[in-house]
Formats: structure tokens, C-alpha cells, sequence
């Protein structure tokens, strides 16, 4: 496995190094686009993969993170670093304070509410026009970085590039951590957890706040080589893109959010032109992997090595609910 | 804005509210059915609903059949879509040992899917209504308007409701599904065939959908996206409570009545937030809705 790893590490580092080289600037924007996926897609994987709170507010806090790299820049023509820290240290802010209201939910309960805050936030994107100018969109300047202005996406790539690197760095020390582990036991079970000493609401409000930042952060990363932004690609849309990426890409795991932005990234720009088309794929692909394959590509690792196929599913939904107590598992 | 005014705004918002409310409360009704027998929040319900509606469009505009035969094939097809749906898939998933995250993520797939179909036959390209089966003469209740075809549908809507009270509680196949619904396995006990009634469950969301689309395509223009209004019913059913049927429909209304009345009152921007704003309040002050009974106390 580790040497694995390593190859695919390697892989990677020769194409992202090459790939400046050879590729026209439409490639490297969707590989810059494919960077923000993977921040994206990471941050949803600390909520839900992680710590098994089903939280569909991801791209809220992307949306959160555009406008303010993008107002800041506008303004102050600030610094590229200080916009991703600005961005994702509001989006942290607000995903604590999301989080400190989820504690009381769970579940479908969770859901739709993160849900209805999304919705909520797509709704003043539209709407609030003084500042975002609504549905015209809004335009982003170029960003600079310690004088260096990027104003195409060849210019930005290095800088996407290696942000995305130190964030897949960063959450894979994370989940080794103390606090991955953590966020685990409140997956597991949250009984179990408080029973062991963990403050599950301490460790679920973190796992709302850095997933936040995540978002804040791609939302900086996108204004780096994007010059527009329109509430749209802000919406529901977004969201299901980014929980197909997580659950299909293996539920739980850094690899899998990774292989999964990119694999849908890829799939969701290449169909763009075919809308009804690209539904219908998206469709049968969701109903297949969730029928045989419900732990997504690369989900199963950790199942193998507790050896215990059945009993280290994510427990999203509680088999003690006493009012539907497991429709589901009384086949088994 | 004076008194009178005001007394009219709220006649009319009221009124006009019950008439989009008994669609969000059927459609709430066939979320919460599902929810409380499959433990599935069917988030397909919009596109089954949509599906519906293009359903009968096809065959009343392209094919040209009799409106009583649209509404048959209409009804039938659209519960079969459900029907095979939770007997391939979700039953599949279910196997799987698939739980909520996967269950929802399976009823997004078939969201695009019905989406993608529809767009497919190009029938969604320009928004589409159907012909009104009754005339739309306006009608005046107190100082408000409505026309008659809002009072056939308020009144085939309620109609619909007392026929499913009927069902939940004097057939065997509805007594079954709220059996499964408070304690699956106590009712596998007792010989109810779980499957069977996990099928008539979803086979019934999709009547109940297909009734909706029929009743309010008259009224409305749709696209391959009004699937949206499931959004509402997801509202209607949290606000009322989202394991209570009759916290369904008391929920459909209020939230049709405030969506009028924000609309009349406030702004007509504001109307596309209303449910969200409903959703959590209800979910911050009263997580179990207004009909939802007492909390439930966790057991390990």
C-alpha cells in the first residue's frame, strides 16, 4: 500500500511539474478548476467523511470564501495569501457558528436545514446587488502574489497548485492527528466517543469550522485564476457535485475526495455542452455506485484492515431511532 | 398601505395560499409517507412530480388522447416509476447496507435521471402548460379572487387527503405501511412482507405526485426544473413534523399561506426564500416540527 502511495505521489508531481509545459491554458484552467474541486471536496470529506454529520452548507462557504477574496481584492488589491487566509478564517468563523446551531440536529434533520442554509445563500448572492452585483455576476481582478500579478490561468497554476498540495498535506496530518481520530469516534458513535472523554460537540463545531475554511479557501483559490463569478455555479447543483465526488469517490478517504474531484470535475466539464446528457450520466452512475458499490472507488482500505466488512460502515443514521427502527436492516 | 387594504391583502393571500398549499401538502404527504416507511428522504420527489406533469403533456398535446385517459396513464405510469424504482434500486442499496447518505445520494440519481430524460425529448426546451379541464371563470370569495379552477383544485386536493385517511386507517395494505413505519421488524413479526410494502409505499408517492402535477399543470407553467417545488414540500413536511401525515398538510398550507402572504406583504423576491426561512426556524425553535410530538429520547 505505502509504496502505492508513493507511486501515485510521484505520478502526480510529474504531471502537475510537466504539465505547464505542454498543455494549452484551456487545459490548465480545468486543472486549475480540478485544485479547487479537490479543496472542495476535501473539506466536505473532514464534515462527512470524517465525522459523519451530513451537511449539504459546502458551497455556502465556497460562495462566502468567491465574494470575499473577490470584494477584498477589489477594494484593496490585498495580497494573495491574505485573501485565502481572510477568506477561509471567515468561512471557519461561520461554519463554528453553523456548527454550534447543527449539534442540535442529526441526520435528515441536518441535512435539510444545512440544506435550506445553502439555499438561503444562493439566494443572497442573487440578491443582495449592491454588493454582488446579483445576477449580472461579478467581475474578479487579477490577484497578486508578493508582486507577481496572475492574470491567466498559466500565471496562477503555480500558486493553485501548490496551495492545493500544502491543504492535501495538511488534511492528511489531520487525519492522523488526535483530532482525526476524534472526528472517527464521533462517526462511529457519538455515545462511545463522549463515553471515552471526546467533547463531541467541541469536535463536531471544529469539524464544521475547518470544513468551512476548506470551502473559504477554494473560494479564495478560484478568484486566483477566474475572472467572473455568477451566483448560479453557487447553488444546489454545486453541492451535489461535491457530495458525488466525496461518496463516490470513496467515503471516508483522503484518496478517494481526491480521485473523486477529479474524476467528476473532469466528467461535469467535458459534458457541460450536453446538459441532458450529462444528467442522465450522473443519474445512472449515483443509483449504480450506490447499489454496488456504496462505499464509492476507494472507500474500502480501512474496512480491510479491521477485517469486519459489515460493522464499519459510517454510521450516518443511527440504528437506535425509535420511531423507524431500521426498515433497512431487517433484511439482514 | 390602510387598513382595508391590509384586510383585503390578507383575504386574498390566505385564500390564494390554501389553493398552492393542498399541492405542497399532497406532495409534503408523499415525502413523509416515504420518509416514515423507508427512512428515505426522497429527494427525487420534485422530478417525479415534474415527470408527471410531462407525462400528461405528452400524451394530451403530442398524442392527443382524451383528458381521462391522460389521467389514468398518467397516474399509472408515474407509480410505476416509483414502483421500480424502489425495487430495483433502493432495495438493492438497501443490501448494500447503504444508509442515509447512500439512500439520498441513490434518489438524487434518479432525480438526473428523470431531469435528463425529459430534457432529452425536448418537450421541456420552452415552458409548457396544459389546457384547463374546467373553465377559469374568476370566482369571488369575500373580497378575494380565485377562479374555478382553483377551487377543483383545492377541493380534488382535500379529496385526495381523506382518501389517503381512509386508506391509512381502513385498509390492510395502509394499516401495513404505518405498522412498518412505527416498528419495521415488530411488523415483519406479525407477517408483514416488508418489500411488498416498501413498493406500495413508493408506488403511492408517485400517485400522489402524479395527482399534483395533474391538478396544478393547468395553472402553472413547466420547465425540466420545477422539480424545485419539492423544496416546499420538504419545508411543509419539517414545519409540520416530518414523521406526522396530518403535520404534513397543516404544514403545506401554512407554508402556501405565508409564501402569499410574503409575497403580498413583503416582496415578491422574498417568496423564493420563505420555505428556507420556514425550514430553520422550525428546525432551530422546534426540531421536531408542530405536529411532531414530544422529543425522542436517544437509547444506546
Amino acid at each position: 500500500m505505502k509504496n502505492i502511495n508513493a507511486w501515485l505521489l510521484a505520478a502526480a508531481a510529474v504531471t502537475l511539474l510537466a504539465l505547464p509545459f505542454v498543455a494549452t491554458g484551456y487545459v490548465l484552467f480545468i486543472v486549475n478548476l480540478l485544485m479547487v474541486f479537490v479543496v472542495l471536496a476535501l473539506g466536505l470529506h473532514i464534515v462527512l467523511g470524517e465525522t459523519g454529520q451530513f451537511a449539504l452548507s459546502h458551497i455556502a462557504f465556497y460562495g462566502i470564501g468567491v465574494y470575499t477574496s473577490g470584494l477584498l481584492n477589489n477594494a484593496f488589491g490585498l495580497n494573495a495569501v491574505l485573501l485565502l487566509v481572510l477568506s477561509a478564517l471567515l468561512c471557519g468563523l461561520l461554519g463554528f457558528l453553523l456548527g454550534t446551531l447543527a449539534i442540535r440536529m442529526r441526520d435528515i434533520y441536518l441535512a435539510l436545514s444545512t440544506f435550506a442554509f445553502g439555499e438561503a445563500m444562493q439566494w443572497v448572492f442573487l440578491n443582495w446587488t449592491e454588493v454582488t452585483n446579483g445576477s449580472n455576476g461579478y467581475r474578479l481582478s487579477p490577484i497578486q502574489f508578493f508582486g507577481y500579478t496572475m492574470s491567466t490561468d498559466r500565471e496562477a497554476y503555480p500558486f493553485v497548485v501548490i496551495v492545493t498540495a500544502l491543504v492535501v498535506a495538511a488534511t492528511i496530518h489531520l487525519s492522523r492527528s488526535r483530532l482525526g481520530s476524534s472526528f472517527r469516534a464521533v462517526r462511529e458513535s457519538d455515545v462511545a466517543a463522549q463515553a471515552v472523554g471526546i467533547n463531541v460537540n467541541m469536535v463536531k463545531r471544529v469539524a464544521f469550522m475547518l470544513s468551512a475554511s476548506y470551502a473559504g479557501l477554494a473560494g479564495a483559490l478560484f478568484t486566483s485564476f477566474s475572472s467572473f463569478i455568477h451566483p448560479d455555479s453557487l447553488g444546489f447543483q454545486a453541492m451535489i457535485l461535491v457530495l458525488i465526488m466525496v461518496v463516490v469517490g470513496g467515503i471516508g478517504s483522503v484518496r478517494g475526495a481526491i480521485a473523486g474531484a477529479i474524476i467528476f470535475g473532469l466528467i461535469s466539464e467535458l459534458l457541460r455542452q450536453v446538459l441532458s446528457f450529462q444528467e442522465v450520466i450522473y443519474g445512472l452512475v449515483l443509483i449504480f455506485f450506490m447499489m454496488f458499490m456504496p462505499k464509492g472507488l476507494l472507500g474500502g482500505g480501512r474496512t480491510m484492515r479491521i477485517g469486519r466488512v459489515t460493522q464499519s460502515s459510517p454510521a450516518l443514521v443511527q440504528p437506535e431511532a425509535a420511531h423507524n427502527d431500521g426498515a433497512g436492516r431487517s433484511q439482514a | 398601505m390602510s387598513f382595508s387594504d391590509i384586510w383585503l391583502f390578507l383575504q386574498q393571500g390566505v385564500l390564494s395560499g390554501l389553493v398552492a398549499g393542498s399541492i405542497y401538502a399532497l406532495l409534503a404527504v408523499a415525502v413523509v409517507t416515504v420518509f416514515k416507511t423507508t427512512d428515505v428522504p426522497n429527494f427525487a420527489q420534485g422530478e417525479i412530480f415534474m415527470v408527471g406533469g410531462y407525462i400528461a403533456l405528452y400524451l394530451l398535446l403530442v398524442m392527443e388522447w382524451p383528458y381521462w385517459a391522460t389521467i389514468l396513464i398518467t397516474l399509472a405510469g408515474v407509480a410505476l416509476i416509483g414502483l421500480v424504482f424502489e425495487r430495483v434500486a433502493l432495495e438493492k442499496v438497501i443490501q448494500s447496507r447503504g444508509v442515509a447518505v447512500q439512500m439520498v445520494i441513490a434518489t438524487l440519481g434518479l432525480a438526473y435521471i428523470l431531469k435528463g430524460a425529459v430534457r432529452q425529448t425536448g418537450l421541456g426546451d420552452s415552458p409548457r402548460s396544459l389546457p384547463s379541464p374546467v373553465s377559469t371563470d374568476v370566482v369571488v370569495i369575500g373580497d378575494a379572487f380565485l377562479t374555478r379552477l382553483d377551487l377543483v383544485i383545492f377541493v380534488v386536493a382535500v379529496a385526495t387527503m381523506l382518501l389517503l385517511f381512509l386508506m391509512f386507517n381502513y385498509t390492510r395494505i395502509g394499516k401495513a405501511m404505518r405498522a412498518v413505519g412505527m416498528n419495521p421488524r415488530a411488523a415483519q413479526l406479525v407477517g408483514i412482507n416488508l418489500k411488498r410494502v416498501r413498493m406500495a409505499v413508493w408506488a403511492l408517492a408517485g400517485l400522489i405526485s402524479a395527482v399534483s402535477a395533474l391538478l396544478i399543470m393547468p395553472k402553472i407553467l413547466i420547465t425540466p426544473d420545477i422539480g424545485h417545488i419539492a423544496i416546499l414540500a420538504f419545508a411543509a413536511a419539517i414545519v409540520g413534523g416530518i414523521a406526522s401525515i396530518p403535520g404534513a398538510i397543516v404544514g403545506g398550507f401554512l407554508i402556501g399561506i405565508a409564501e402569499n402572504l410574503v409575497g403580498l406583504f413583503i416582496s415578491t423576491n422574498a417568496i423564493v426564500v420563505t420555505p428556507f426561512v420556514a425550514i430553520l426556524v422550525v428546525l432551530l425553535l422546534r426540531p421536531q416540527g408542530l405536529l411532531g410530538g414530544k422529543l425522542q429520547v436517544k437509547k444506546v
